[in-house]
Protein backbone atom coordinates (compact mmCIF):
# COMPACT_ATOMS: atom_id res chain seq x y z
CA UNK A 1 0.00 0.00 0.00
CA UNK A 2 2.57 2.70 0.87
CA UNK A 3 4.60 1.33 -2.04
CA UNK A 4 2.16 1.99 -4.31
CA UNK A 5 1.51 5.32 -2.85
CA UNK A 6 4.81 6.20 -2.99
CA UNK A 7 4.90 4.63 -6.74
CA UNK A 8 2.29 6.59 -7.48
CA UNK A 9 3.84 10.13 -5.81
CA UNK A 10 7.43 9.35 -7.73
CA UNK A 11 5.25 8.92 -10.70
CA UNK A 12 2.95 12.41 -10.52
CA UNK A 13 6.82 14.22 -9.34
CA UNK A 14 8.34 12.83 -12.87
CA UNK A 15 5.55 13.63 -14.82
CA UNK A 16 5.65 17.17 -12.98
CA UNK A 17 9.62 17.28 -13.99
CA UNK A 18 9.12 16.30 -17.31
CA UNK A 19 6.53 18.35 -18.09
CA UNK A 20 8.70 21.50 -17.19
CA UNK A 21 11.40 20.47 -19.45
CA UNK A 22 9.37 20.02 -22.40
CA UNK A 23 7.80 23.14 -21.63
CA UNK A 24 11.71 25.15 -20.92
CA UNK A 25 12.74 25.81 -24.38
CA UNK A 26 8.88 27.66 -24.90
CA UNK A 27 9.63 29.70 -21.55
CA UNK A 28 13.16 30.30 -22.47
CA UNK A 29 11.75 31.73 -26.05
CA UNK A 30 8.75 34.06 -24.31
CA UNK A 31 11.36 35.44 -21.97
CA UNK A 32 13.78 36.32 -24.31
CA UNK A 33 11.19 37.71 -26.65
CA UNK A 34 8.54 38.88 -24.56
CA UNK A 35 8.35 38.94 -21.12
CA UNK A 36 12.07 39.97 -20.35
CA UNK A 37 11.91 42.80 -22.91
CA UNK A 38 8.58 44.25 -21.54
CA UNK A 39 10.20 44.22 -18.40
CA UNK A 40 13.40 45.71 -19.89
CA UNK A 41 11.14 48.73 -21.50
CA UNK A 42 9.83 49.86 -18.56
CA UNK A 43 13.30 49.86 -16.90
CA UNK A 44 15.23 51.64 -20.37
CA UNK A 45 12.23 54.32 -20.17
CA UNK A 46 13.64 55.48 -16.47
CA UNK A 47 16.75 55.87 -17.45
CA UNK A 48 19.00 58.46 -19.63
CA UNK A 49 20.19 56.09 -22.29
CA UNK A 50 23.24 56.67 -24.90
CA UNK A 51 22.61 54.80 -28.17
CA UNK A 52 21.12 51.42 -26.60
CA UNK A 53 23.25 51.43 -22.96
CA UNK A 54 21.83 52.74 -20.42
CA UNK A 55 24.04 55.93 -18.70
CA UNK A 56 21.88 56.79 -15.33
CA UNK A 57 18.80 55.98 -13.59
CA UNK A 58 16.49 59.29 -14.06
CA UNK A 59 13.15 58.09 -13.05
CA UNK A 60 10.50 59.81 -14.94
CA UNK A 61 12.37 62.79 -17.02
CA UNK A 62 12.08 61.12 -20.09
CA UNK A 63 8.61 60.54 -19.42
CA UNK A 64 8.41 64.73 -19.06
CA UNK A 65 10.27 65.19 -21.95
CA UNK A 66 8.11 63.24 -24.20
CA UNK A 67 5.01 64.39 -22.23
CA UNK A 68 5.72 68.11 -23.21
CA UNK A 69 7.55 67.20 -27.08
CA UNK A 70 5.08 68.45 -29.43
CA UNK A 71 5.90 65.76 -31.77
CA UNK A 72 4.65 63.69 -29.19
CA UNK A 73 1.19 65.37 -29.17
CA UNK A 74 1.27 65.66 -32.77
CA UNK A 75 1.92 62.03 -33.20
CA UNK A 76 -0.34 60.77 -30.36
CA UNK A 77 -3.20 63.11 -31.99
CA UNK A 78 -2.32 61.24 -34.94
CA UNK A 79 -3.02 57.99 -33.62
CA UNK A 80 -6.62 58.94 -32.68
CA UNK A 81 -7.07 59.57 -36.00
CA UNK A 82 -6.21 56.79 -37.46
CA UNK A 83 -8.67 54.97 -34.96
CA UNK A 84 -11.31 57.16 -36.24
CA UNK A 85 -10.73 56.97 -39.74
CA UNK A 86 -10.30 52.79 -39.31
CA UNK A 87 -13.55 52.85 -37.59
CA UNK A 88 -15.52 55.04 -40.05
CA UNK A 89 -13.62 53.76 -43.04
CA UNK A 90 -12.80 49.89 -41.72
CA UNK A 91 -15.13 48.84 -39.69
CA UNK A 92 -18.48 48.63 -41.77
CA UNK A 93 -16.65 47.41 -44.68
CA UNK A 94 -15.48 43.66 -44.21
CA UNK A 95 -19.59 43.68 -42.56
CA UNK A 96 -21.31 45.10 -45.67
CA UNK A 97 -19.09 42.71 -48.02
CA UNK A 98 -19.54 39.76 -45.67
CA UNK A 99 -23.45 40.32 -46.24
CA UNK A 100 -23.39 40.55 -49.59
CA UNK A 101 -21.09 38.14 -51.15
CA UNK A 102 -22.98 35.14 -48.42
CA UNK A 103 -25.62 36.14 -50.61
CA UNK A 104 -24.27 35.15 -54.08
CA UNK A 105 -25.16 32.22 -55.78
CA UNK A 106 -22.88 32.20 -58.68
CA UNK A 107 -19.55 33.05 -58.53
CA UNK A 108 -19.19 32.36 -54.92
CA UNK A 109 -15.80 31.00 -54.53
CA UNK A 110 -14.22 33.15 -57.09
CA UNK A 111 -15.87 36.18 -54.72
CA UNK A 112 -14.05 34.72 -51.18
CA UNK A 113 -10.88 34.15 -53.30
CA UNK A 114 -10.92 38.19 -54.46
CA UNK A 115 -11.99 39.40 -51.22
CA UNK A 116 -9.33 37.01 -49.71
CA UNK A 117 -6.69 38.10 -51.95
CA UNK A 118 -4.92 41.40 -50.81
CA UNK A 119 -4.45 39.61 -47.28
CA UNK A 120 -2.28 37.17 -49.12
CA UNK A 121 -0.49 40.43 -50.27
CA UNK A 122 2.87 40.79 -48.15
CA UNK A 123 2.56 44.22 -46.13
CA UNK A 124 5.47 46.45 -47.72
CA UNK A 125 4.72 45.27 -50.90
CA UNK A 126 1.07 45.96 -50.67
CA UNK A 127 2.39 49.44 -49.48
CA UNK A 128 4.55 49.57 -52.47
CA UNK A 129 2.20 48.68 -54.59
CA UNK A 130 -0.19 51.64 -53.13
CA UNK A 131 2.60 54.03 -53.65
CA UNK A 132 2.57 53.28 -57.77
CA UNK A 133 -1.00 54.03 -57.93
CA UNK A 134 -1.31 56.77 -55.43
CA UNK A 135 1.76 58.37 -57.05
CA UNK A 136 1.58 62.11 -56.85
CA UNK A 137 2.68 63.14 -60.11
CA UNK A 138 0.77 62.40 -63.45
CA UNK A 139 2.34 59.12 -63.82
CA UNK A 140 0.28 57.54 -61.46
CA UNK A 141 -2.94 55.52 -62.21
CA UNK A 142 -5.02 57.16 -59.98
CA UNK A 143 -3.85 60.71 -61.64
CA UNK A 144 -4.47 59.38 -64.91
CA UNK A 145 -7.88 58.42 -64.29
CA UNK A 146 -8.57 61.81 -62.45
CA UNK A 147 -7.47 63.34 -65.63
CA UNK A 148 -9.54 61.37 -67.90
CA UNK A 149 -12.46 62.63 -66.03
CA UNK A 150 -11.06 66.10 -66.54
CA UNK A 151 -10.00 66.55 -63.14
CA UNK A 152 -7.01 68.26 -61.68
CA UNK A 153 -4.17 65.74 -60.30
CA UNK A 154 -4.06 65.42 -56.61
CA UNK A 155 -1.11 65.24 -54.36
CA UNK A 156 -3.16 61.98 -52.26
CA UNK A 157 -0.60 60.90 -49.44
CA UNK A 158 1.51 63.71 -50.25
CA UNK A 159 -1.78 66.06 -48.83
CA UNK A 160 -1.60 66.12 -45.35
CA UNK A 161 -5.55 66.32 -45.03
CA UNK A 162 -5.62 62.95 -46.35
CA UNK A 163 -2.67 60.99 -45.99
CA UNK A 164 -4.63 59.43 -42.67
CA UNK A 165 -7.92 58.60 -44.47
CA UNK A 166 -5.76 56.69 -47.43
CA UNK A 167 -3.49 55.05 -45.49
CA UNK A 168 -6.07 53.40 -43.29
CA UNK A 169 -8.28 52.97 -46.88
CA UNK A 170 -4.75 51.12 -47.49
CA UNK A 171 -5.14 49.03 -44.74
CA UNK A 172 -8.47 48.07 -45.03
CA UNK A 173 -7.85 46.99 -48.74
CA UNK A 174 -5.15 44.67 -47.36
CA UNK A 175 -7.22 43.33 -44.21
CA UNK A 176 -11.11 43.73 -44.68
CA UNK A 177 -11.09 40.03 -46.37
CA UNK A 178 -10.13 37.82 -43.19
CA UNK A 179 -12.42 39.68 -41.20
CA UNK A 180 -15.30 39.63 -44.14
CA UNK A 181 -14.35 35.81 -43.52
CA UNK A 182 -15.10 35.55 -40.26
CA UNK A 183 -18.51 37.11 -40.50
CA UNK A 184 -19.33 34.87 -43.51
CA UNK A 185 -18.30 32.48 -41.19
CA UNK A 186 -20.54 33.88 -38.61
CA UNK A 187 -23.46 34.53 -41.06
CA UNK A 188 -23.47 30.57 -42.18
CA UNK A 189 -24.16 29.38 -38.88
CA UNK A 190 -26.88 31.40 -38.10
CA UNK A 191 -30.06 29.02 -38.11
CA UNK A 192 -31.84 29.35 -41.28
CA UNK A 193 -35.30 28.23 -39.39
CA UNK A 194 -35.46 31.81 -37.92
CA UNK A 195 -35.58 33.43 -41.35
CA UNK A 196 -37.96 31.12 -42.49
CA UNK A 197 -40.21 32.21 -38.99
CA UNK A 198 -39.65 35.49 -40.38
CA UNK A 199 -40.67 34.83 -43.78
CA UNK A 200 -43.52 33.41 -42.72
CA UNK A 201 -44.28 36.34 -40.35
CA UNK A 202 -44.29 38.92 -43.22
CA UNK A 203 -40.82 39.74 -42.28
CA UNK A 204 -39.16 41.80 -45.36
CA UNK A 205 -35.43 41.78 -46.05
CA UNK A 206 -35.05 44.49 -44.07
CA UNK A 207 -36.50 43.55 -41.51
CA UNK A 208 -35.25 40.29 -41.27
CA UNK A 209 -30.88 42.11 -41.39
CA UNK A 210 -32.30 43.94 -38.35
CA UNK A 211 -34.13 41.48 -35.96
CA UNK A 212 -32.35 38.36 -36.97
CA UNK A 213 -28.74 38.93 -38.85
CA UNK A 214 -27.25 41.77 -36.88
CA UNK A 215 -28.19 40.53 -33.47
CA UNK A 216 -26.50 37.51 -34.49
CA UNK A 217 -23.62 39.51 -35.39
CA UNK A 218 -22.92 41.53 -32.43
CA UNK A 219 -20.60 39.33 -30.51
CA UNK A 220 -18.10 38.84 -33.13
CA UNK A 221 -18.48 42.50 -34.07
CA UNK A 222 -18.07 43.80 -30.80
CA UNK A 223 -14.83 41.40 -30.88
CA UNK A 224 -13.61 42.32 -33.74
CA UNK A 225 -13.91 46.12 -33.16
CA UNK A 226 -11.84 46.26 -30.12
CA UNK A 227 -8.86 43.98 -31.82
CA UNK A 228 -9.69 46.63 -34.60
CA UNK A 229 -8.57 49.20 -32.50
CA UNK A 230 -5.84 47.76 -30.93
CA UNK A 231 -4.37 46.88 -34.12
CA UNK A 232 -4.51 50.19 -35.72
CA UNK A 233 -3.35 51.65 -32.63
CA UNK A 234 0.09 50.41 -33.31
CA UNK A 235 0.24 51.13 -37.00
CA UNK A 236 3.67 51.65 -37.82
CA UNK A 237 4.47 50.06 -41.37
CA UNK A 238 2.40 52.27 -43.76
CA UNK A 239 3.33 55.40 -42.73
CA UNK A 240 6.92 54.36 -42.38
CA UNK A 241 7.07 52.67 -45.94
CA UNK A 242 4.51 55.11 -47.82
CA UNK A 243 5.08 58.77 -46.24
CA UNK A 244 7.89 58.29 -43.49
CA UNK A 245 5.50 60.07 -41.65
CA UNK A 246 5.28 63.28 -43.64
CA UNK A 247 4.20 65.54 -44.89
CA UNK A 248 5.32 67.45 -41.50
CA UNK A 249 4.40 64.33 -39.54
CA UNK A 250 0.87 64.64 -40.52
CA UNK A 251 0.82 60.55 -40.50
CA UNK A 252 3.25 59.86 -37.87
CA UNK A 253 1.88 57.45 -35.25
CA UNK A 254 3.15 57.05 -32.38
CA UNK A 255 4.71 53.70 -32.92
CA UNK A 256 6.39 55.20 -35.81
CA UNK A 257 7.83 57.82 -33.59
CA UNK A 258 9.23 55.31 -30.66
CA UNK A 259 10.93 53.60 -33.97
CA UNK A 260 12.45 56.97 -34.79
CA UNK A 261 13.92 57.40 -31.20
CA UNK A 262 15.26 54.26 -31.29
CA UNK A 263 16.57 53.56 -35.11
CA UNK A 264 16.95 57.20 -36.44
CA UNK A 265 17.82 59.35 -33.26
CA UNK A 266 19.30 56.53 -31.55
CA UNK A 267 17.52 57.52 -28.17
CA UNK A 268 16.13 54.38 -27.03
CA UNK A 269 15.18 55.79 -23.19
CA UNK A 270 12.73 57.80 -25.19
CA UNK A 271 11.74 55.28 -27.55
CA UNK A 272 10.97 53.06 -24.38
CA UNK A 273 9.17 55.41 -23.09
CA UNK A 274 6.81 55.95 -26.00
CA UNK A 275 6.42 52.34 -26.18
CA UNK A 276 5.37 52.01 -22.29
CA UNK A 277 3.02 55.31 -23.06
CA UNK A 278 1.34 52.98 -26.09
CA UNK A 279 0.81 50.15 -23.87
CA UNK A 280 -0.40 51.44 -20.96
CA UNK A 281 -3.18 53.40 -23.15
CA UNK A 282 -4.08 50.43 -25.04
CA UNK A 283 -4.70 48.70 -21.46
CA UNK A 284 -6.98 51.92 -20.33
CA UNK A 285 -9.04 51.66 -23.70
CA UNK A 286 -9.50 47.57 -23.39
CA UNK A 287 -10.19 48.13 -19.96
CA UNK A 288 -12.99 50.80 -20.52
CA UNK A 289 -14.15 48.83 -23.19
CA UNK A 290 -14.53 45.62 -21.00
CA UNK A 291 -16.36 47.58 -18.79
CA UNK A 292 -18.90 49.14 -21.14
CA UNK A 293 -19.77 45.40 -23.01
CA UNK A 294 -20.30 44.28 -19.25
CA UNK A 295 -22.59 47.05 -18.42
CA UNK A 296 -24.36 46.52 -22.13
CA UNK A 297 -25.05 42.89 -21.07
CA UNK A 298 -26.30 43.41 -17.67
CA UNK A 299 -29.15 45.73 -19.06
CA UNK B 1 -34.79 25.78 -63.08
CA UNK B 2 -31.50 28.48 -61.88
CA UNK B 3 -29.72 28.28 -59.22
CA UNK B 4 -32.03 31.16 -57.88
CA UNK B 5 -35.06 29.08 -57.74
CA UNK B 6 -33.79 26.93 -55.29
CA UNK B 7 -31.56 29.18 -53.22
CA UNK B 8 -32.74 28.36 -49.50
CA UNK B 9 -29.78 29.81 -48.24
CA UNK B 10 -28.97 33.40 -46.36
CA UNK B 11 -31.31 36.59 -45.76
CA UNK B 12 -32.67 36.23 -49.31
CA UNK B 13 -34.62 33.13 -50.36
CA UNK B 14 -35.93 31.86 -53.49
CA UNK B 15 -39.56 33.04 -52.24
CA UNK B 16 -38.31 36.73 -52.36
CA UNK B 17 -36.67 36.30 -55.56
CA UNK B 18 -40.10 35.99 -57.46
CA UNK B 19 -40.45 39.27 -57.00
CA UNK B 20 -39.00 41.47 -59.53
CA UNK B 21 -37.89 44.25 -57.20
CA UNK B 22 -36.21 41.76 -54.79
CA UNK B 23 -34.55 40.11 -57.99
CA UNK B 24 -33.61 43.57 -58.91
CA UNK B 25 -31.97 44.01 -55.97
CA UNK B 26 -30.24 40.47 -56.12
CA UNK B 27 -28.44 41.86 -59.18
CA UNK B 28 -27.36 45.01 -57.99
CA UNK B 29 -25.59 42.82 -55.42
CA UNK B 30 -23.60 40.28 -57.64
CA UNK B 31 -22.72 43.99 -60.11
CA UNK B 32 -21.69 45.23 -56.31
CA UNK B 33 -19.89 42.23 -55.30
CA UNK B 34 -18.23 41.93 -58.98
CA UNK B 35 -16.88 45.62 -58.17
CA UNK B 36 -15.53 44.52 -54.61
CA UNK B 37 -13.80 41.46 -55.97
CA UNK B 38 -12.49 44.17 -58.64
CA UNK B 39 -11.13 46.77 -56.61
CA UNK B 40 -9.36 43.79 -54.50
CA UNK B 41 -8.01 42.60 -58.00
CA UNK B 42 -7.05 45.34 -60.23
CA UNK B 43 -4.67 47.28 -58.42
CA UNK B 44 -1.53 44.18 -58.42
CA UNK B 45 -3.06 43.51 -61.75
CA UNK B 46 -2.57 46.54 -63.03
CA UNK B 47 0.68 46.66 -61.29
CA UNK B 48 1.83 43.82 -63.46
CA UNK B 49 0.60 44.38 -66.90
CA UNK B 50 1.71 47.91 -66.51
CA UNK B 51 5.49 46.75 -65.82
CA UNK B 52 5.20 45.08 -69.01
CA UNK B 53 4.75 47.80 -71.30
CA UNK B 54 7.49 48.52 -73.62
CA UNK B 55 9.15 51.14 -72.58
CA UNK B 56 7.67 53.92 -75.09
CA UNK B 57 4.40 53.03 -73.48
CA UNK B 58 5.71 53.42 -69.95
CA UNK B 59 7.49 56.63 -69.61
CA UNK B 60 4.09 57.87 -71.63
CA UNK B 61 2.70 60.39 -69.31
CA UNK B 62 -0.22 59.98 -68.10
CA UNK B 63 0.03 56.60 -68.25
CA UNK B 64 -2.23 53.95 -70.36
CA UNK B 65 -4.85 52.88 -67.96
CA UNK B 66 -5.15 49.73 -70.25
CA UNK B 67 -1.85 48.97 -71.77
CA UNK B 68 -1.08 48.17 -75.43
CA UNK B 69 1.92 46.69 -75.29
CA UNK B 70 3.21 43.89 -73.94
CA UNK B 71 7.35 42.30 -73.39
CA UNK B 72 6.75 39.72 -71.28
CA UNK B 73 10.51 39.07 -71.66
CA UNK B 74 10.79 41.74 -69.16
CA UNK B 75 9.60 39.12 -65.72
CA UNK B 76 12.88 37.25 -66.60
CA UNK B 77 15.63 40.04 -67.36
CA UNK B 78 14.44 41.78 -64.53
CA UNK B 79 14.47 39.09 -62.03
CA UNK B 80 18.23 38.41 -63.51
CA UNK B 81 19.42 41.68 -63.46
CA UNK B 82 17.77 42.32 -59.76
CA UNK B 83 19.29 38.90 -58.62
CA UNK B 84 16.24 37.96 -57.13
CA UNK B 85 17.23 34.01 -56.41
CA UNK B 86 19.20 35.20 -54.03
CA UNK B 87 16.36 37.27 -52.11
CA UNK B 88 14.34 34.24 -52.84
CA UNK B 89 16.57 31.70 -51.10
CA UNK B 90 17.16 33.96 -48.64
CA UNK B 91 13.62 34.14 -47.55
CA UNK B 92 12.83 30.59 -48.13
CA UNK B 93 15.83 29.88 -45.82
CA UNK B 94 13.80 32.38 -43.35
CA UNK B 95 10.38 31.10 -43.91
CA UNK B 96 11.33 27.38 -43.26
CA UNK B 97 13.36 27.75 -40.00
CA UNK B 98 9.77 30.05 -38.93
CA UNK B 99 7.49 27.30 -39.56
CA UNK B 100 10.04 24.42 -38.24
CA UNK B 101 10.19 27.05 -34.89
CA UNK B 102 6.78 27.94 -35.11
CA UNK B 103 5.37 24.29 -34.66
CA UNK B 104 7.60 22.97 -32.67
CA UNK B 105 8.19 25.08 -29.64
CA UNK B 106 4.45 26.46 -29.62
CA UNK B 107 3.29 22.91 -30.38
CA UNK B 108 5.59 21.60 -27.25
CA UNK B 109 3.99 24.82 -24.86
CA UNK B 110 0.63 23.61 -26.37
CA UNK B 111 0.99 20.06 -25.43
CA UNK B 112 2.16 20.48 -21.81
CA UNK B 113 -0.17 22.67 -21.09
CA UNK B 114 -3.29 21.24 -22.73
CA UNK B 115 -2.15 17.68 -21.70
CA UNK B 116 0.53 16.75 -19.01
CA UNK B 117 -0.55 20.21 -17.20
CA UNK B 118 2.81 20.23 -14.60
CA UNK B 119 2.04 21.17 -11.11
CA UNK B 120 2.17 25.54 -11.84
CA UNK B 121 1.50 25.28 -15.58
CA UNK B 122 -1.50 27.81 -14.82
CA UNK B 123 1.05 30.27 -13.95
CA UNK B 124 3.17 29.64 -17.02
CA UNK B 125 -0.38 29.60 -19.50
CA UNK B 126 -1.42 33.14 -17.89
CA UNK B 127 1.78 35.12 -18.93
CA UNK B 128 1.11 33.67 -22.12
CA UNK B 129 -2.25 34.46 -22.38
CA UNK B 130 -1.42 37.69 -21.07
CA UNK B 131 1.34 38.70 -23.72
CA UNK B 132 -0.94 38.04 -26.24
CA UNK B 133 -2.74 41.75 -25.27
CA UNK B 134 1.00 43.47 -25.10
CA UNK B 135 1.74 44.83 -29.19
CA UNK B 136 4.51 42.52 -30.73
CA UNK B 137 6.10 46.34 -31.76
CA UNK B 138 6.55 47.60 -28.67
CA UNK B 139 9.41 45.40 -27.97
CA UNK B 140 11.70 45.79 -30.92
CA UNK B 141 14.64 47.88 -29.27
CA UNK B 142 14.76 45.38 -26.08
CA UNK B 143 14.27 42.28 -28.51
CA UNK B 144 17.32 43.45 -30.63
CA UNK B 145 19.79 44.35 -27.71
CA UNK B 146 18.79 40.55 -26.27
CA UNK B 147 19.91 39.50 -29.69
CA UNK B 148 22.97 42.16 -30.36
CA UNK B 149 23.96 40.84 -26.79
CA UNK B 150 23.94 37.00 -27.57
CA UNK B 151 25.68 38.05 -30.87
CA UNK B 152 23.31 36.88 -33.13
CA UNK B 153 22.52 40.27 -34.94
CA UNK B 154 23.18 39.34 -38.92
CA UNK B 155 21.78 35.73 -38.47
CA UNK B 156 18.51 34.19 -39.24
CA UNK B 157 18.58 32.27 -35.70
CA UNK B 158 16.56 35.24 -33.34
CA UNK B 159 14.41 35.52 -36.77
CA UNK B 160 13.79 31.95 -36.72
CA UNK B 161 13.10 31.96 -32.76
CA UNK B 162 10.85 34.67 -32.68
CA UNK B 163 8.20 32.79 -34.29
CA UNK B 164 9.14 29.92 -31.49
CA UNK B 165 7.42 32.52 -28.97
CA UNK B 166 4.03 32.97 -30.38
CA UNK B 167 1.08 33.08 -27.94
CA UNK B 168 -1.49 33.16 -30.58
CA UNK B 169 -0.14 29.91 -32.00
CA UNK B 170 0.17 27.80 -28.53
CA UNK B 171 -3.18 28.73 -27.76
CA UNK B 172 -4.66 27.50 -31.29
CA UNK B 173 -2.49 24.02 -30.54
CA UNK B 174 -3.99 23.57 -26.77
CA UNK B 175 -7.29 24.29 -27.80
CA UNK B 176 -6.97 21.46 -30.57
CA UNK B 177 -4.89 19.26 -27.86
CA UNK B 178 -8.42 19.99 -25.58
CA UNK B 179 -10.39 17.93 -27.99
CA UNK B 180 -8.37 15.13 -28.33
CA UNK B 181 -10.16 12.17 -26.33
CA UNK B 182 -7.80 11.53 -23.44
CA UNK B 183 -8.87 7.79 -23.30
CA UNK B 184 -6.14 7.49 -25.79
CA UNK B 185 -3.77 9.48 -23.82
CA UNK B 186 -4.22 7.33 -20.96
CA UNK B 187 -3.97 4.35 -23.02
CA UNK B 188 -0.49 5.43 -24.22
CA UNK B 189 0.56 6.44 -20.63
CA UNK B 190 -0.19 3.07 -19.33
CA UNK B 191 1.94 1.54 -22.18
CA UNK B 192 4.83 3.32 -20.26
CA UNK B 193 4.91 5.85 -23.34
CA UNK B 194 6.86 8.73 -22.24
CA UNK B 195 6.03 12.72 -22.61
CA UNK B 196 7.99 13.32 -25.44
CA UNK B 197 7.53 10.21 -27.61
CA UNK B 198 3.35 10.72 -26.61
CA UNK B 199 3.70 14.15 -28.26
CA UNK B 200 5.26 12.91 -31.27
CA UNK B 201 4.04 9.19 -32.13
CA UNK B 202 0.52 10.15 -30.99
CA UNK B 203 -0.62 13.85 -30.28
CA UNK B 204 1.13 14.87 -33.64
CA UNK B 205 -0.23 12.59 -36.16
CA UNK B 206 -3.82 13.63 -34.32
CA UNK B 207 -2.98 17.53 -35.33
CA UNK B 208 -2.63 17.59 -38.83
CA UNK B 209 -5.45 19.91 -39.39
CA UNK B 210 -4.20 22.76 -36.79
CA UNK B 211 -0.23 21.69 -37.84
CA UNK B 212 -1.26 22.69 -40.99
CA UNK B 213 -2.98 26.25 -40.04
CA UNK B 214 -0.33 27.36 -38.39
CA UNK B 215 2.16 26.37 -41.33
CA UNK B 216 0.49 28.50 -43.21
CA UNK B 217 0.11 31.14 -40.91
CA UNK B 218 3.81 31.11 -40.02
CA UNK B 219 4.94 30.83 -43.62
CA UNK B 220 2.63 34.40 -44.48
CA UNK B 221 3.70 35.93 -41.82
CA UNK B 222 7.59 34.95 -42.15
CA UNK B 223 7.82 35.68 -45.54
CA UNK B 224 6.07 39.26 -45.50
CA UNK B 225 8.20 39.86 -42.15
CA UNK B 226 9.82 42.71 -42.30
CA UNK B 227 11.08 44.75 -39.49
CA UNK B 228 12.77 42.47 -37.55
CA UNK B 229 14.83 40.70 -40.19
CA UNK B 230 15.21 44.69 -41.27
CA UNK B 231 17.25 45.76 -38.21
CA UNK B 232 19.00 42.50 -38.14
CA UNK B 233 20.15 42.26 -40.95
CA UNK B 234 22.18 44.42 -41.94
CA UNK B 235 24.62 42.55 -44.49
CA UNK B 236 23.15 42.50 -48.29
CA UNK B 237 23.94 39.08 -48.65
CA UNK B 238 21.25 37.95 -46.45
CA UNK B 239 18.54 40.31 -47.42
CA UNK B 240 15.44 38.82 -47.41
CA UNK B 241 12.34 39.62 -50.13
CA UNK B 242 10.59 41.83 -48.04
CA UNK B 243 13.88 44.28 -47.14
CA UNK B 244 14.97 44.48 -50.85
CA UNK B 245 11.91 45.26 -51.68
CA UNK B 246 11.49 48.34 -49.08
CA UNK B 247 15.06 49.33 -50.01
CA UNK B 248 13.95 49.66 -53.23
CA UNK B 249 11.47 51.54 -53.00
CA UNK B 250 13.51 54.53 -51.21
CA UNK B 251 17.30 54.31 -52.54
CA UNK B 252 18.73 53.34 -55.84
CA UNK B 253 17.13 55.73 -58.20
CA UNK B 254 19.12 53.86 -60.63
CA UNK B 255 16.52 51.29 -61.00
CA UNK B 256 13.83 51.91 -63.28
CA UNK B 257 9.77 52.13 -62.11
CA UNK B 258 9.12 49.07 -64.35
CA UNK B 259 11.56 47.07 -62.82
CA UNK B 260 10.51 48.19 -59.22
CA UNK B 261 6.78 46.88 -60.14
CA UNK B 262 8.04 43.41 -61.38
CA UNK B 263 10.22 43.23 -57.80
CA UNK B 264 6.91 43.90 -56.26
CA UNK B 265 5.35 41.37 -57.89
CA UNK B 266 8.11 38.51 -57.23
CA UNK B 267 7.41 39.53 -53.78
CA UNK B 268 3.36 38.38 -54.20
CA UNK B 269 3.67 35.89 -56.22
CA UNK B 270 4.50 32.93 -53.60
CA UNK B 271 1.82 33.92 -50.96
CA UNK B 272 -0.63 34.18 -53.95
CA UNK B 273 1.06 30.64 -55.00
CA UNK B 274 0.31 29.58 -51.59
CA UNK B 275 -3.29 30.42 -51.30
CA UNK B 276 -4.46 29.05 -54.51
CA UNK B 277 -3.46 25.75 -53.14
CA UNK B 278 -4.58 25.68 -49.78
CA UNK B 279 -7.42 27.51 -49.90
CA UNK B 280 -9.57 25.20 -47.73
CA UNK B 281 -7.39 25.10 -45.00
CA UNK B 282 -6.74 29.01 -45.28
CA UNK B 283 -10.70 29.71 -44.70
CA UNK B 284 -10.99 27.62 -42.09
CA UNK B 285 -7.60 28.81 -40.31
CA UNK B 286 -9.24 32.60 -40.21
CA UNK B 287 -11.94 31.83 -38.63
CA UNK B 288 -10.02 29.43 -36.01
CA UNK B 289 -7.87 32.12 -35.80
CA UNK B 290 -10.53 35.00 -35.41
CA UNK B 291 -12.09 32.98 -32.00
CA UNK B 292 -9.20 33.30 -30.12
Amino acid sequence: MNKKMSGKLSNRLSENISGWLILLPSIVLFTFYIWEPMIYSLILSLNETKGFRMERFVGLQNYIDVLKDSVFHQALINTFFYVIWSLIIGFLVPIIVALIVNEMVYLNSFFRFSIYFPNMVPGVAALVLWGFLFDPSEGGLLNAIRIKLGLQPSDWLQNPKLTIPLLIFIMTWKSAGSTALIYIARLQGINQELYEAACIDGAGIFRRIIHITLPELYSTARMLLIMQIIFVFQVLYEPLVLTGGGPNNASLSLMLLSYNYAFVDFVAGKSATVSVLVTLILMCLTFIYMKATKENNNV
Amino acid sequence: MSRLDSKTTGIINFLDLRKPSVKALYYILLFISCCIAFVCLAPPLWVFLSSLKNIKEFAQVPPTIIPHTFEPQKIITTWKTLNFTKYYINSFILVAGSVVCAIVFNGLAGYVISIIKPRGYRFVFNLILWSLMIPATINLVPIFKNIVALKLNNSYIPLWLSYGANAFYVLLFKNFFDEIPREIIEAAKIDGCPNLRLFYKIVMPLSVPIIMVVTIFSINASWSDFLLPYIVLKNRESYTVMIKIYEMSFGNTWMSADMKMLAVLYAILPPVVLVIFFQKYLTQGVVIGSLK
